[in-house]
């Protein structure tokens, strides 16, 4: 089990804003995210988390202000400032993803799914189905590997989507409304071995979520509200 | 069905005009080549009446008194003597260059009541009459290479004898006495009305066949269009699902929204095919164009293609949107296709087994079974059906085979798309298959033409340069071999050689020829005889001998007391020499057939038959290559929008666009090269089948370069279509198809 670095922020936000033609979604937000957390963030619909996320990722660049990313041992980077590629790049190796739903190439089996950001980074396949293969199995889908999303439930899916995100090993893992589309006892078993998985790794994760129970399993939450951080603080233990 | 609900189907994006002017087009375009397709049939169906009276062929001039048992002759042939109701008419072959010239000797009383078509009266002897084409092309040729043939000039035969606008007729009077020396003049009494249709009937069969053609890549390019509507608008439809739409009102609104812009297009198609039908008539079929006031396509005909072509597209419409089911929560058959079996070749074994049974009445029925059109129109478009019905199963395998070796991402995401969606990842490409095989159809066709290029000069066969004509009985071999020494006169002309026989030939003869053992190495033998005289079989003369003939000793040592029986003219190769040549030997007045060459089997033969075709089989293949490389284009944009949200959260999880492009190119490329091979294998399969039914022994060959051009056209198009759906990658994959709300 990893601790907590707060001595120096993974993720650190200044000043980001960002829109779409006239609506501001994120009006000068500050937020720091530590190596090794799960931070919630929380808010209502439309309240900006997601376009929040999205910035912390680097999938969109800020109107105004900077992202910056501080691997462990490692100076700052500007995300921001990185061009599409680069950002692209970055996505690919440091960073994982989990969606609410639909997420899985359909076509795919759950190991070739899993499988595909191995893929993308240059692993021999023959490597990556068997490192996949092994995520699987410690996410209790060992006999769904060959299987099509199609055939997998809800829950089975969003564990392959969450294979999928970990496989590369990544620093940070964000995830928007994981659980957003399951029943909660399914959405509590995924979210279980998802943080299990992340806090043994010590995965820095980014939650969006509107639940306060998913919120509960989180090390720290930041509510947005109109595009502003309106409190923050620390769950507890 | 509901007004507002139409409008909504109809008016929904601004896409949507533009996929309905999509099918427009394409419908426009079909209908107006089916069109010109049926007026080109029509044309030919006229041309080969208004030429029929050239079949006509006479009776025997002579009787040949019977004996008693009413079996056997008695006695020699007696000439029946021409009476007002009867005229003499000859045949002789006449060539030009490498143009067949309806050539027709007549012979009348001058009370002859007989009609002859376009001219009414026959002409007097020494005067002809001849075609508007014959006539310019008499004028703007040295007359000793064709007007000199002919006489004076009488007048111009009506269109209405006339097979075309450039039709080469000639009908020429010459005397009774000399129309009876030939071997081949009949007696007429009337000139048959009736076609023998059998130029139209092959024609109408390859024009259905082109029809068949344009209209598959036009029902293709709907049902793209409509898959591509459906992927448009899921959520739309999803919608109007949930709140009580039946999957029956969603399919009537695809066929109603496809319906409209395909009578417009199909209108729009009528009158091009009015304003294109001139220049269209201008295309020689056969070696002439028709008449253009043959040309036509009619109205009933053109009410009868509208209806016919709108009712197909807006039922493929309303297929396709039915399978794509979108449900009350969107998409949720989309996915399970049935597993493509090896049946799937059913229509295309069926096809072929059709045409090869056609191939096979063909030959053995010459005089020309009535299955044989059918069973192998049937059978093409059953090979065309089986082509596009066959390739989700090889297409599949391939993929299989492909997801086992992919290494890379792009290949894994395409090779499992391709294998979970084998069907609906071929459709796609399908229309280029389709114009490929087609394209090959053609040019295996085409290439018929080019395995008859001209003979090469060989020992023991008559050179290619040389021309001969057989010397009518009762001539002395002097003024025969004074006939030679004017001929050896004409520019062009290296050498005339008299060949001897001990009685007449007649053509066909088997008999041995006798020629001064010195002249021959000008006929192209090699042979050195010590004798005096040589001979050789008559085989030799034959066009299509194509075993060497031996120069052997004669078994006489002088050819006095023989007889002349052929002319053999050597020249200089030029086209200008043999065409005198010619005209000096059918003006000799001593010659009984026409001037020959090996060359005139390929011009008297059926060698223009496919060729004529050729040019509008590549006007065809090229419109069903662009109409399928649009369809291509629309499928692949349909199949981006059918995932964007999955592959724009790949985007987002840092795969790059390029590889997304590479995953699009190779579901396109995989499908297509998978069939490809099999589609051009087949084109030439079929070419074949077509050739031994119909080419009189022809057949095919390595095509042309045009064919080749034709090929990578289609795949460079095919590369253009996908490649124009890059920009479709980048913006609908964009973050804002991601979101989860």
């Amino acid at each position: 089990m990893s601790t907590i670095d707060t001595t120096s922020p993974i993720l650190s936000a200044r000043g980001v804003h960002h829109g779409f033609g006239q609506t501001e979604a994120l009006r000068g937000i500050d937020v720091d995210v530590h190596a090794g957390e799960v931070l919630a963030v929380m808010g209502p619909s439309g309240s900006g988390k997601s376009t929040l996320l999205h910035c912390l990722a680097g999938i969109l660049a800020p109107i105004r202000g900077t992202v910056a990313y501080a691997p462990r041992g490692q100076a700052p980077v500007n995300i921001s400032g990185l061009g599409e590629a680069e950002r692209s790049r970055l996505r690919l190796t440091d960073f994982g993803f989990v969606f609410q739903f639909g997420q899985l190439l359909p076509e795919l089996t759950a190991l070739d799914n899993v499988s595909l950001p191995l893929l993308l980074g240059g692993t021999k396949r023959a490597e990556a189905r068997q490192r996949s293969k092994e995520l699987l199995e410690r996410l209790g889908l060992d006999g769904f590997t060959a299987k099509l999303p199609g055939e997998l439930s809800g829950g089975q899916a969003q564990r392959v989507a969450i294979a999928r995100a970990l496989v590369t090993a990544p620093a940070v893992l964000f995830a928007d409304e994981p659980t957003g589309s399951l029943d909660s006892l399914a959405a509590e078993n995924v979210l279980t071995l998802m943080l299990d998985l992340v806090r043994e790794a010590g995965t820095t994760v980014v939650l969006i979520t509107h639940d306060a129970r998913t919120a509960a399993y989180a090390d720290r939450e930041i509510i947005v509200l109109d595009g502003s951080i309106s409190a923050g603080h620390r769950v507890a233990a | 069905m509901n007004p507002a609900v139409l409008k909504m189907a109809l008016l929904g994006s601004r896409s949507s005009w533009g996929r309905m002017a999509g099918i427009g087009g394409g419908v426009a375009i079909g209908v107006c080549l089916v069109l010109l397709l049926w007026s080109a049939a029509n044309g030919l169906a006229q041309r080969d009446a208004r030429g029929a009276w050239l079949r006509e062929m006479g009776q025997t001039p002579v009787t040949v008194p019977l004996a008693a048992d009413g079996l056997t002759a008695n006695g020699r042939p007696e000439p029946i003597p021409l009476a007002p109701d009867k005229i003499l008419l000859g045949f002789p072959g006449d060539i030009f260059r490498d143009q067949l010239i309806n050539h027709r000797d007549i012979a009348a009383l001058p009370t002859t009541t007989v009609k002859i078509p376009g001219i009414g009266a026959p002409p007097a002897p020494g005067q002809y009459y001849a075609s508007p084409a014959l006539q310019r092309l008499i004028e703007s040729t040295p007359a000793e290479e064709l007007g000199d043939r002919y006489g004076q000039f009488a007048g111009v035969i009506d269109d209405s004898a006339l097979p075309g606008p450039d039709a080469l007729v000639v009908i020429t009077g010459v005397s009774e006495a000399q129309l009876r020396q030939g071997p081949a003049a009949m007696l007429v009494t009337d000139f048959t009305p009736n076609p023998y249709g059998e130029s139209a009937s092959l024609y109408r069969t390859a024009l259905m066949v082109g029809g068949i053609a344009v209209l598959f890549p036009v029902l293709l390019l709907v049902s793209i269009a409509t898959g591509l509507g459906a992927a448009q608008r899921r959520e739309r439809f999803a919608t109007l699902r949930l709140i009580g739409a039946s999957p029956r009102l969603i399919s009537g609104m695809a066929a109603v929204e496809t319906a409209i812009p395909s009578l417009a297009g199909a209108l729009l198609g009528v009158v091009l095919a009015v304003v294109f039908r001139p220049a269209a008539a201008q295309v020689p079929v056969d070696g002439t164009r028709v008449f253009l006031a043959d040309f036509t396509f009619g109205a009933g005909f053109a009410g009868t293609a509208v209806v016919l072509v709108v009712a197909a597209c807006a039922l493929v419409a309303a297929r396709r949107n039915a399978r794509t089911g979108i449900g009350p929560l969107g998409v949720t058959r989309a996915m399970h296709e049935k597993t493509p079996t090896l049946w799937r070749a059913g229509p295309l074994l069926a096809g072929l087994a059709g045409m090869a049974f056609g191939a096979v009445l063909a030959k053995v029925d010459t005089d020309g079974n009535p299955w044989t059109s059918p069973l192998l129109i049937g059978g093409f478009a059953l090979t065309a059906v089986g082509v596009v019905t066959v390739g989700p199963w090889l297409t599949r395998m391939v993929s299989t085979i492909g997801l086992h070796r992919a290494r890379s991402a792009a290949a894994v995401i395409a090779a499992s798309r391709i294998r979970q969606t084998p069907v609906a990842t071929f459709r796609s490409v399908s229309g280029l298959v389709i114009a490929a095989f087609m394209v090959s159809v053609f040019a295996g066709g085409v290439s018929a033409i080019e395995t008859i290029d001209a003979p090469e000069a060989r020992p023991g066969l008559l050179l290619p340069t040389s021309v001969y004509a057989l010397v009518a009985p009762g001539f002395t071999p002097g003024h025969v071999s004074s006939v030679a020494q004017n001929i050896q006169e004409v520019a062009g002309i290296r050498d005339v050689t008299v060949g001897y026989a001990r009685a007449a030939l007649g053509r066909g003869e088997d008999m041995d020829i006798y020629i001064p053992a010195e002249d021959a190495p000008s006929l192209g033998f090699r042979e050195t005889l010590a004798e005096q005289v040589a001979a050789f079989d008559t085989s030799f003369l034959n066009s299509w001998t194509t075993t060497p003939v031996a120069l052997t000793a004669a078994p006489v040592h002088s050819l006095a007391g023989l007889a002349p029986v052929v002319l053999v003219v050597g020249t200089d190769g030029t086209a200008e020499a043999l065409d005198r040549a010619r005209t000096a030997l059918n003006t000799s007045g001593v010659t009984a057939t026409p001037a020959t060459s090996r060359a005139d089997l390929a011009t008297m033969g059926s060698t223009r038959l496919i060729q004529g075709l050729s040019a509008l089989a590549y006007l065809g293949v090229f419109v069903a290559v662009v109409i399928a490389g649009i369809s291509l284009a629309a499928s692949t944009a349909a199949a981006i929008l059918d995932r964007k949200r999955v592959l724009g959260l790949m985007r987002l999880m840092g795969m790059p666009v390029a590889v997304l492009r590479r995953v699009i190119v190779r579901e396109a490329a995989v499908p297509l090269l998978a069939v490809l091979l099999l589609s051009v294998g087949l084109g030439f399969l079929v070419a074949w089948l077509m050739i031994i039914s119909f080419g009189r022994g022809r057949t095919i060959t390595w095509p042309g370069p045009e064919y080749y051009a034709a090929l990578s056209l289609s795949l460079l198009l095919a590369l253009a279509a996908v490649a124009a759906t890059f920009g479709l990658v980048r913006s609908n994959t964009a973050i804002t198809a991601t979101r989860s709300e």
